[in-house]
């Protein structure tokens, strides 16, 4: 223990001395701390739009105001007036963005057919969507590891290289101890800076202090052992610094690239997705067939669904609007098989990566992290689905006035229900994720440590 | 003199190991990319081509209907991928690929790929140019970076240099032998592209594409040949292998990883946009209230009213020999149309603006020159997407208003009346014709001045470099 | 009596040479023993065997008694190494190199001691403070000779220790080398320089082709003699 400290001590004063390196942690820490500036930011301007909707509501509300001063058909209100399904961040999603720049965080809602409206996008910039985010967790998951590679590409090697080997293990210390007191170093100085820039975002982020805060850092510093096993399996090759510079660059590359774009192709693959195009289609051949159908049939298939109204009276107008809303409705109900299957399509793609990921530490750790922020494709489906209960809601809320002939005054505006959703964490998937980045740690630390058994560090 | 060590360059590369196993992976991804990008080119297209036939045949088979219900009814816009963009998708994953194109609003373009390929598309796409931009850099880096250090550290440049060979001389024919080596690799898997697109019935060739595919592959020629002159460059400048071999890395990974995402974020950061639903609001209450607020749609539709009556010298709306509400529907959709084309514009400068960050920083990492030209070409960067959206909003105030015009036509009363089912296979449907080649050329001036000046620039001071560089 | 290096029936047989044949050596408390021999005719295999760092292919090497293989660490508490060129950390200073090296051993000295073992080694002392990475090989090499006698090992492996080193510093560690014997380290010195070995060894072992092809007492004969004797056995 004496000589392994002596060695540690000693690795810190190489460590200031190699200029190069102390940048390196320098410019780590600065990208960080940008990209917890830029995650912060990101979304605090998604809360900012998020708190004007209410306003565009109100503004609707006043507008239909005026347009109908006197108790109103509530169908014509239906018909003008728009509101908002909102996905309110969790306070962790500024550490992680996940998706939520490539999903809207909102969805414009009237009382028509749902399924024109639920797959509505938001403005984006796709040359930004393409750059993707600048946020901690891509700091954490992609950069980090090159620190790691850049700290340690030359754990042993440099030694070797510079000749200083020989005379290091002619003293009585053991080359195991040596490694461990140089990885250990490494490792110290890695997840320093790991925490801090954790504890800074936390801080930054405001998130709320409960058990992810644990998993946050657990899953975090798995991740970077990981990167440290890996650097362990390559030293105890003992190649060259250059050979060894190859190897890790190219372990990242293969982890970090290579893996997630072909697992992404062999989910599309594996996963093949029935298309939103299609639902679409045919959601508007529904709907608009309502037109062209008799009233009684479009109102007998309505009434079976909802018998509460069936006792209204008989539809006798060229145009009425409980008819109207009773063929978006059923549009809707025609494509809910596509709906479903487009909704079963993203999750069963999102639950093989989540089954496969053990092959890439980095995209397992991505999507734990994500899912403990709330910002992955489930908690998407989640909002999606709340918003479908919502229109239900509002639904509900406009039918008594539509089929019991109700006016509709200006008190009626507070009445109708408001949505608001906020994203919750997949606990469960972060968990496994955990679990699983254990495993990977393991295994590399287990092929490192048997490497080192079968090959004695030789000093030349 | 050069040739020779070009030549011996360019045989000791394909008898080193290392390159070969290297070389290969690179070569195999590429084709793996190519094929893959053929694969999914022809999916989507057919999905798409498929789609939209459908919408077309439902739009002109629809019953007698009364035309502004057509106008409700709408039609669908869906994207073409351009021919090239199995090489390189750019942001074509990232956009929608349909647009719903009804009466009186814009609706937003949806079903991205991105939003169903979940967290994983965060790690990048398997694409041609992905290999190309990324990982064939990397390649010339793993090979060049011992270029002048090697020789340094088992002195054979001194005695390279005692047979009365310049430096200079030394470091073009290092140039030269690399070049030779990596288009052995690149090579291959771009006739394999060129022989799928110009054989494949699915892709429309002609002078275009063969255009924009030459342009390609010089742009991609001139790509690599930066990275093999830098690479040597910094070989000559460093002490040693290592410390090459790292500088040369850490370059890589901040103009291939680190800038072009920063650049982005630091634009949208600058330069904030609204939400769409602010948009509609904005769009909807300028119509409403007049631009300027000077000439609500009350009053427009009041004057318009007036105006028409005096025309045609009669009293009542009845007597009008148009449908006032036709009229007016028209009246109403050009107004709110063209206050949204100036949202649009603002909105799209406003992207622009975000992008023009990234763009200049061309001129800083060649990587980021590379990229808006490769997806300019192949027709699938932002300004194509621009161009689709505008011809689908095009195509959709055509149709709204021709419908208006029909409605208009009826008289009054239109409202108790139809049309026959025949008016509507006379009305045009949507198809879409990507920009030509001279309409992108200008947008790229800036990546390929920036390209061109990385090639010029460093061919001109890192060998002024070279030449000062110490033997020993 | 017990020999400090002990060498029984050593054999070191790489895939596509023998490095070293059979070798049977004893080296007593005070005795230097000189090896002698061109490059690759196993003088390094040799000390590399005793420091462990290669394993013997049959055979033991014995340090103190103890069997190398079956004590890595023990044995390397009982002996110094100074290799042909001595390698240090470039960017600490001589004195924290030897620091450093000494506390790997066991040692802690105050810092009048560390500066005493290299000034002894005829380190400059303006020198001692500086960066290692602008030192002499000469310098570095009396650095390494000041860490090796920091340790006060009963045992000395040097591998051509005086390479590097000018005519004065070399006769100077001759000097400390017979010191050393009078107190009872054993030393082994791999060297090319005959007249050296006549000097300041007890014994020459004359190394060809990985045999130990002969081992003369220096007292026996002149340096004359066993140049004569060494170019018969090249030849």
């Amino acid at each position: 223990m004496r000589v392994f400290w002596i060695l540690f001590a000693a690795e810190w004063r190489h460590f200031r001395a190699a200029k190069g390196l102390v940048l390196l942690c320098g410019l780590l820490l600065a990208t960080g701390v940008y990209g917890i500036y830029y995650g912060t930011t990101e979304i605090e301007r998604q809360r900012q739009q998020l708190a004007a909707l209410p306003e565009l509501t109100h503004r609707n509300v006043e507008e239909l105001k005026v347009k109908f001063p006197g108790p109103a058909d509530a169908g014509d209100i239906g018909y003008y007036h728009s509101t908002f399904a909102v996905h309110h961040p969790d306070p962790w999603a500024a550490l992680s963005l996940g998706l939520r720049d490539v999903n809207p965080s909102y969805v414009k809602l009237r009382l028509l057919g749902l399924q024109n409206q639920l797959y509505a996008t938001d403005n984006t910039n796709p040359m930004k969507l393409l750059s993707g985010n600048f946020d901690l967790a891509f700091v954490l998951v992609y950069l980090l590891p090159l620190l790691v590679v850049a700290l340690s590409f030359n754990l042993l090697s440099s030694e070797r290289e510079e000749g200083i080997l020989p005379l290091l293990l002619a003293q009585p210390i053991r080359s195991a101890t040596v490694i461990a007191a140089k990885l250990a170093f490494r490792v110290a100085l890695v997840l320093g800076l790991v925490w801090l820039l954790s504890g800074v975002g936390m801080a930054w982020a405001g998130v709320p202090l409960d058990g992810r805060v644990f998993s946050w850092l657990a899953l975090s510093t798995l991740y970077c052992l990981f990167w440290f096993g890996v650097v362990l399996v390559v030293t105890a090759l003992q190649r060259t610094s250059a050979v060894n510079a190859v190897a890790l660059l190219g372990v990242w590359l293969a982890l970090v690239v290579l893996v997630p774009s072909l697992l992404s192709l062999g989910v599309a693959a594996a996963r093949p997705l029935p298309q939103g195009i299609e639902l679409t289609i045919k959601q508007r051949e529904e709907i608009h067939g309502g037109w062209d159908r008799p009233k009684t049939e479009t109102m007998n298939r309505f009434f079976a669904l909802y018998p509460q109204w069936r006792d209204t009276a008989t539809i006798r107008e060229r145009f009425v609007w409980r008819w109207y809303y009773a063929f978006q409705h059923l549009g809707d109900l025609a494509v809910a098989p596509q709906a479903a299957a487009y909704a079963t399509g993203l999750q069963a793609r999102h639950n093989l990566v989540e089954t496969l990921n053990l092959l890439s530490p980095a995209i397992n750790a991505q999507t734990s992290l994500n899912a403990l922020a709330g910002s992955d494709l489930p908690t998407h489906l989640a909002f999606q689905r709340s918003a479908t209960r919502y229109h239900d809601s509002l639904r509900a809320f406009y039918y008594p006035f539509l089929f019991r002939k109700v006016e509709f005054t200006h008190a009626d505006y507070a009445q109708e229900p408001r949505h608001s959703f906020t994203s919750q964490p997949e606990l469960a998937t972060a968990q496994h994720g955990l679990l699983k980045l254990l495993l990977s740690v393991a295994a590399v630390y287990g092929l490192g440590l048997m490497l080192l058994r079968v090959r004695p560090v030789s000093p030349r | 003199m050069i040739q020779t060590i070009a030549q011996k360059e360019f045989v000791s590369t394909l008898r080193d190991r290392r390159f070969a196993v290297l070389s290969g992976l690179v070569l195999l991804l590429l084709l793996a990319a190519t094929l893959v990008g053929r694969a999914s080119y022809r999916t989507l297209q057919q999905e798409r081509q498929l789609a939209q036939q459908t919408v077309n045949d439902q739009f002109r088979n629809q019953p007698a209907r009364h035309p502004h219900r057509v106008a409700h009814y709408g039609s669908f816009a869906f994207r073409p991928k351009s021919g090239l963009s199995l090489l390189d998708s750019g942001v074509d994953s990232f956009t929608g690929s349909v647009a719903y194109l009804e009466a009186h609003q814009q609706n937003s373009i949806n079903f991205s790929q991105a939003q169903q390929a979940g967290s994983l598309i965060r790690f990048g796409e398997m694409t041609v140019a992905f290999v190309l931009q990324l990982l064939v850099p990397l390649l010339i880096i793993f090979l060049c970076f011992g270029a002048f250090t090697e020789e340094r550290e088992t002195g054979t440049l001194k005695l390279l240099l005692s047979q009365g060979v310049t430096l200079r001389q030394v470091a073009w024919g290092k140039i030269v032998g690399y070049s030779r080596a990596v288009a052995l690799v690149v090579a291959p898997a771009l006739v394999l592209a060129a022989a799928l697109l110009f054989t494949g019935e699915e892709f429309t060739g002609g002078p275009d594409l063969v255009a924009r595919l030459v342009l390609f592959v010089v742009g991609y020629a001139v790509y690599f040949f930066v990275f093999v002159v830098g690479a040597v460059v910094v070989s000559a400048w460093q002490a040693s292998s290592r410390a090459a071999l790292i500088t040369l890395l850490g370059f890589w990974i901040l103009g291939c990883i680190i800038l072009p995402k920063a650049t982005a974020n630091l634009g949208a950061t600058l330069y904030p946009t609204i939400t769409k639903a602010q948009m509609d609001a904005e769009v909807h209450e300028q119509a409403q209230h007049g631009i300027d607020g000077h000439d609500p749609h009350d009053q427009r539709a009041e004057a318009l009213k007036a105006a028409l009556l005096k025309k045609y010298g009669v009293d009542s709306e009845e007597k009008l020999p148009v449908s006032l509400a036709g009229v007016q529907m028209a009246a109403g959709e050009e107004y709110s149309a063209k206050v949204y084309q100036q949202h649009f514009a603002a909105l799209n400068a406003t992207y622009e603006q975000q992008n023009r960050l990234s763009n200049w920083a061309g001129l800083l990492n060649p990587y980021q020159a590379i990229r808006p030209l490769s997806m300019g070409l192949a027709g699938s960067d932002f300004a194509h997407y621009v161009h689709f959206q505008q011809a689908a909003e095009a195509y959709r105030y055509g149709l709204v208003q021709r419908l208006n015009g029909l409605q208009a036509s009826m008289g009054h009363g239109d409202k108790e009346r139809r049309l026959g089912a025949d008016t509507w296979r006379e009305l045009p449907v949507f198809t879409y014709q990507a920009p030509s080649l001279g309409w992108v050329l200008p947008r790229l001036l800036l990546p390929v001045a920036a390209l061109l000046l990385w090639a010029v620039g460093l061919c001109w001071l890192g060998l002024r470099l070279i030449s000062k560089t110490s033997v020993a | 009596m017990t020999y400090l290096l002990e060498a029984r029936e050593l054999r070191k047989q790489y895939a596509d040479k023998l490095a070293l044949r059979e070798l049977n050596l004893q080296i007593a408390p005070g005795e230097i023993f000189c090896l002698l021999g061109q490059n690759g005719a196993g003088k390094s295999t040799t000390i590399n065997l005793f420091l462990g760092f290669i394993a013997p292919t049959s055979g033991a090497a014995f340090v103190g008694g103890l069997e190398v293989a079956a004590n890595p660490l023990e044995i390397k508490k009982h002996l110094a190494y100074i290799p042909e060129n001595v390698m240090l950390y470039p960017h600490l200073s001589g004195l924290e190199n030897l620091a450093l090296f000494s506390s790997l051993a066991g040692f802690k000295y105050p810092e009048s001691e560390l500066l005493a073992y290299l000034t002894d080694a005829g380190l400059p002392t303006e020198a001692v403070r500086r960066r290692v990475g602008t030192y002499s090989k000469g310098m570095r090499q009396k650095v390494g000779i000041a860490i090796a006698v920091a340790k006060h090992a009963k045992v000395l492996l040097l591998d051509e220790p005086t390479s590097g080193l000018d005519p004065k510093a070399s006769n100077e560690f001759s000097e400390l080398l017979r010191r050393l014997s009078e107190q009872g380290t054993a030393v082994l010195m791999a060297t090319h320089d005959i007249f050296r070995a006549k000097e300041v060894g007890t014994r020459v072992g004359i190394m060809r082709e990985g045999e130990l092809v002969d081992v003369r007492p220096t007292a026996t004969l002149n340096a004359q003699e066993l140049e004569q004797l060494y170019l018969t056995y090249m030849n």
